[in-house]
């Protein structure tokens, strides 16, 4: 399966990732220019956090070989895709019980802020073929693709 | 010299045989650059990006909609598009200033003066006189230092002699009469610092109070000014692209935007004395070779420098190509557009850079800064040099030419004055034209050229045959021109490409369907144009079919020119936003408030064939208010 690698290391905090990741699930077409940067409903599924040392943790979900997320789940909302190893989240069956948000090690499944009825968390942007939208603007390749075991 | 290419991935350009010399090119080029540079900063592109202060940078997004001061994105946008209007205004207020200055010695010497007709014209305007020629452009140059020069609470004086009465009137209610010039700049820099102003729409009317001190002095008058000193523009044909380098001569690629500062140099390089010192190390003589805005400017005028302008040869982002032919032996600039990047090209071919006003000092550039009184000694100093570099240079460089490069005969020497005369002496037929429909409006597009918004003048040379194919006729200023016409759509044969009924009106009179109106600076010649075609009709400028297109726009200079189409209450397209969208004050008030307020627009769109109709639609919106 293809995983989001971290290098911490690299990360200068410029949030190219999150612009991109606004852009890629925004509800409405359009282009970089006109995505709304203060609509609650644009918000990006990960989070760069400042390491209190100059530096930045890249908060992306791992996609887990075991995902406790999905193993949280009493709904079925959330599966580990046979074929693509990605986690997904099927919002129509979601009881929002945010066990997942709970569950998640590293912190990155959150309730979302507009109905709070859902959650936010990353899809590996399934329907764009060059793949996920924040690796590619990255401008420090402080997160790439790769092919991992599953 | 590596005869294997730098790198093949250079940006496109609607100049497809330049893209291809440029992609073949042993060495990096911006072209090669945009690339590598495509990842763009969102908050950025947006305007809301704020670092006024330590605490910055600071971004907005749904989880941190203030910034740690609590600015808003409203606030980041306008105080971010005040700042770039105040330096880019503070650019052409820099340039007037110099032409006017150089106008005042002039005169105090008694030296040349060549558009007299020019100096009558602004003797009328400013209501000034003297006994003689000489006395009357003292007066002329001293009258345009004093405006710049008041304080920002004093108006200044010429703008209401200079501007159309409806237009005046429109901006006294509105309360954006500029003070003095370079004291509106100084204003507006502290009004968008850390911690002052807050106030969106408050720093928006600043801009175009900003607008109107750079379109009046900074364009129109560094037009007329320049006239005097330089003379007047004549319609005339000439050559354009990499075809006018001779490689027989020492050339000297000119960069910048002061043309007067070169009247010495020039005026000595076709002297005797120094065309032997040419010959004597084995070249012809001495040739300009034009780039930017200057070149723009000497091919205006080509009429009165035949012997020493060799032409055009290109925009901004072409000068590392004419460079790269190996064939230029210096570089002499004075201004923008100069690019940084010329620098590395100029080494690797040995090319000598000399700088002229430090405002543009190149890393590697010998400064010889423009002294007035000094003129004579540098101007002995900068041939010494050039000569000296062609010596050494010559016999080891390998020229790389591209002789085929460009068009032979492009319409050139329009102006206000030139097209009118050219008309018979009014403007009648125009309007009439526009009138009967066979003209179905008027597009200016001016401005920069830049390698986004599709790559190297793509938009806009799009746009200008979207446009001509829609019977609107194309008056063009700035480096867009040197894009358009390397593109060969200021031939007279360009005519093939424009509708049925503007193909007719210019196979008629010989002419292409874009006029060429040369620098950027002309713009203010556009407008005198839309001022008098107003006046011609007895309307106010806003209800003309006349739209404006900087759809490449470049720099910050060009957001202050757009600041005064704006005031003029003309609609603007722009290819890509000025970094303001991040602000839904600010876009509301520039795409749709300011019809209410100037009769101004901004239209926001990259897609030629859509910003054609978008503009298409907007003149038969004024041809249905006109009634025709």
């Amino acid at each position: 399966m293809k995983r989001i690698i971290i290098d911490q290391e690299k990360c200068d905090g410029c949030k190219n990732c999150t612009v991109a990741c606004m852009q890629a699930h925004r509800a409405t077409p359009g282009t970089v220019y006109d995505l709304d940067l203060l609509d609650p409903k644009n918000e990006a599924r990960h989070t760069i956090v400042a390491n209190g040392k100059g530096g930045y943790f890249p908060i992306f979900c791992r996609h887990c070989s075991v995902p406790d997320c999905v193993g949280a789940c009493m709904s079925g909302a959330l599966c580990k895709d046979p074929v693509s190893g990605h986690v997904q989240y099927d919002e129509s069956r979601c009881g929002t019980c945010f066990m997942c948000v709970m569950s998640c090690p590293y912190g990155n499944v959150k309730p979302d802020k507009v109905t709070h009825k859902r959650i936010l968390k990353c899809d590996f942007c399934k329907d764009d073929t060059e793949g996920p939208n924040c690796v590619r603007v990255c401008p420090k390749k402080a997160i790439h693709v790769e092919e991992v075991s599953a | 010299m590596n005869e294997s290419c730098y790198g093949c991935s250079t940006c496109a350009s609607a100049d497809k045989p330049l893209e291809g010399f440029i992609a073949k090119l042993p060495m990096e080029t911006s072209h090669h650059r945009v690339e590598s540079q495509e990842t763009k900063c969102g908050f950025g592109l947006q305007g809301v990006c704020c670092r006024l202060c330590a605490n910055g940078p600071c971004r907005i997004t749904p989880e941190s909609p203030r910034g740690i001061c609590g600015a808003t994105a409203d606030v980041m946008v306008t105080r971010n598009l005040l700042r770039a209007v105040a330096a880019g205004s503070g650019c052409y207020i820099h340039v007037v200033e110099n032409t006017a200055l150089n106008l005042k010695n002039t005169a105090l010497e008694k030296g040349k003066l060549k558009g007299l007709g020019a100096l009558e014209r602004l003797c009328k305007t400013f209501g000034v006189s003297g006994k003689d020629d000489h006395e009357k452009a003292l007066n002329v140059a001293n009258a345009v230092l004093e405006d710049l020069y008041k304080p920002e609470y004093v108006k200044m004086d010429l703008v209401e002699k200079m501007a159309y009465p409806p237009r005046f009137k429109v901006w006294k209610e509105l309360g954006i009469l500029p003070g003095g010039a370079k004291s509106e700049v100084f204003k507006g820099v502290v009004k968008c610092s850390t911690n002052l102003n807050s106030d969106p729409v408050n720093m928006l009317i600043d801009c175009l109070r900003l607008g109107i001190s750079t379109g009046i002095y900074g364009l129109t008058l560094t037009n007329l000014l320049n006239d005097v000193l330089l003379g007047e523009p004549e319609i005339r044909m000439a050559p354009v692209g990499l075809r006018v380098i001779d490689p027989d001569y020492i050339n000297i690629m000119i960069t910048g935007h002061q043309h007067t500062m070169f009247v010495h140099l020039q005026e000595r390089l076709i002297a005797p004395d120094v065309v032997a010192k040419a010959k004597a190390v084995g070249a012809k003589g001495f040739k300009l070779v034009g780039c930017t805005c200057v070149g723009q400017d000497l091919q205006l005028r080509g009429a009165h420098y035949t012997e020493i302008f060799n032409g055009h040869a290109g925009n901004n982002y072409t000068s590392e190509a004419i460079l790269a032919t190996g064939a230029i032996d210096a570089v002499l600039s004075e201004f923008n557009c100069t690019l940084p990047g010329i620098e590395t090209v100029c080494d690797t071919l040995s090319i000598k850079q000399i700088c002229i006003d430090d405002v543009a000092k190149k890393a590697n550039a010998e400064l010889k800064q423009f002294v007035f009184a000094e003129r004579g000694k540098h101007s002995e100093e900068i041939i010494d040099a050039i000569i000296a570099s062609y010596k050494e240079r010559r016999p080891k460089v390998k020229l790389n030419l591209l002789p085929e490069h460009g068009y032979e005969n492009n319409l050139t020497g329009v102006s206000e004055v030139s097209l009118k005369k050219f008309l018979g002496g009014n403007w009648k037929p125009l309007v009439d034209l526009i009138v009967s429909g066979d003209i179905k409006g008027v597009a200016g597009v001016v401005g920069c050229s830049s390698l986004v918004a599709g790559g190297h003048d793509v938009l806009t040379v799009a746009l200008v045959k979207e446009l001509i194919a829609r019977d609107i006729i194309v008056l063009t200023a700035g480096c867009s021109s040197g894009g358009i016409e390397n593109c060969g759509l200021m031939v007279p044969e360009a005519a093939e490409l424009a509708g049925p009924k503007l193909k007719a009106v210019c196979k008629k009179l010989g002419i292409p369907p874009v006029l060429n109106f040369g620098p950027c600076l002309a713009i203010g010649r556009l407008e005198i144009v839309a001022t008098e075609l107003a006046e011609t009709i007895g309307i106010d400028i806003p209800q003309l079919p006349l739209v404006l297109s900087a759809a490449q726009w470049l720099e910050e200079q060009a957001l202050a020119d757009g600041c005064f189409g704006l005031a003029l209450g003309l609609p603007l397209h722009l290819g890509l936003p000025p970094f303001i969208t991040g602000s839904k004050v600010a876009t509301q008030v520039l795409t749709e408030d300011m019809k209410s307020l100037t009769g101004g627009q901004v239209i926001i769109n990259a897609d030629a064939k859509e910003s054609a109709d978008l503009l298409e639609k907007i003149i038969q919106e004024k041809r249905r208010a006109l009634k025709i």
